[in-house]
């Protein structure tokens, strides 16, 4: 019974706040900010432990892995603009890549974090669903490393424009690639404000990273945790 | 018919998630199991060992829905109040400060880049 409830007031939520976000389009109305801050506020107030809400909610959760499979199709359509622009694209996610790790690494080491920490905070710059698997496989704090994605995501989304300003960064793929492979699908989302191109080259550049990054990221924790 | 057509796609892609699953539990790699699916989908697709049709609806409705899907774990943050510790907002300003960084660096690189491969392009000319 309990299952069931979990499992219909996840959809409906969701469903509703998708409606919602069609009609008003920013960033804080994102359905999976919206539906969770709702989910979350109905277990602390009526004191529901998050097992008992499991018992339903897993069952969306293993839907998970097939959906993550689902992206190669986009991939598969955009496969002539990664032929395009090979070199630029390829070696811009390099760089985000390792930037994006090694910097968070040496931050969290200078404010001497936890280990699990350190584990939790890698896949950051991940789209969500990837950033929860590969935070699985290297052991991190699943929920947590999906939240420290979507506060990429808001970073680059409110204060991507400022650093284009600041940076002159200035052409179509160099604002696609950057937002796409730093801040996932929320930073993307804000590229609608550019143009076209923008939108195409950030979300290959989200899809992309996030391939890499599956590889990278278990492989930086190999080494250096 | 749309909607078994769907069901049916929705299908085949469960099964290369669980053709990952198998890979991953014979290898040991360390990778996640629906990467190596993601993987093995799209070489499929692109050496046309099964058409885009078979998977186009089923692909379609999972993005469609993607974020409902992580719903279930992101509220487990319920169960781990250490975030709003000091270490907890640390690990915030960490991960904001990383990705302004991440993003500066790897637009200027794209752009010198880009700019680089445009004057080879103009002296080839």
């Amino acid at each position: 019974m309990q299952a069931i409830l979990a499992i219909f007031s996840t959809v409906g939520l969701f469903l509703i706040y998708q409606r919602l976000y069609a009609k008003w389009s920013k960033p804080y109305m994102l359905p999976i900010l919206t539906t969770a801050i709702t989910l979350v506020a109905v277990l602390l107030i009526f004191k529901i432990p998050y097992s008992t809400y499991m018992e339903g909610g897993q069952w969306i959760h293993k839907m998970l892995g097939p959906a993550v499979v689902a992206l190669a199709y986009p991939l598969y359509n955009q496969r002539k603009l990664v032929f395009q622009y090979k070199y630029s694209i390829l070696s811009s996610l390099l760089v985000a890549m390792l930037s994006g790790l090694v910097s968070v690494f040496l931050l969290l080491k200078g404010f001497k974090a936890s280990h699990a920490f350190l584990l939790t905070a890698l896949p950051k710059s991940l789209t969500t669903p990837i950033a929860m698997q590969v935070s699985e496989t290297i052991g991190g704090i699943v929920p947590l490393s999906a939240l420290l994605v979507m506060i990429a995501g808001f970073t680059g989304a409110l204060l991507g424009p400022i650093i284009f300003k600041l940076a002159k960064i200035d052409t179509a793929i160099s604002r696609g690639v950057s937002l796409g492979s730093a801040s996932h699908g929320v930073g993307v989302s804000k590229l609608t404000e550019y143009g076209e191109k923008d939108i195409s080259i950030g979300s290959l550049a989200m899809g992309l990273s996030a391939v890499l990054g599956a590889f990278i990221c278990p492989l930086f924790a190999l080494v250096f945790l | 018919m749309q909607i078994i057509r769907t069901i049916a796609q929705i299908g085949i892609l469960t099964i290369y998630y669980y053709l990952g699953v198998v890979i991953v539990n014979l290898t040991g790699i360390f990778i996640p199991a629906s990467i190596v699916g993601l993987i093995l989908l799209w070489l499929s697709l692109y050496f046309k060992l099964i058409k885009v049709q078979y998977i186009q609806d089923g692909a379609t409705f999972f993005l469609a829905f993607l974020t409902l899907f992580f719903i279930p774990s992101t509220i487990g943050v319920v169960d781990h109040p250490e975030l709003l510790s000091k270490a907890g907002l640390y690990l915030i300003l960490a991960v904001i400060v990383s990705t302004l960084f991440t993003i500066a660096l790897t637009g200027k690189w794209s752009q010198w880049i880009e700019k680089k491969e445009a004057a080879a392009k103009d002296g080839e000319q």
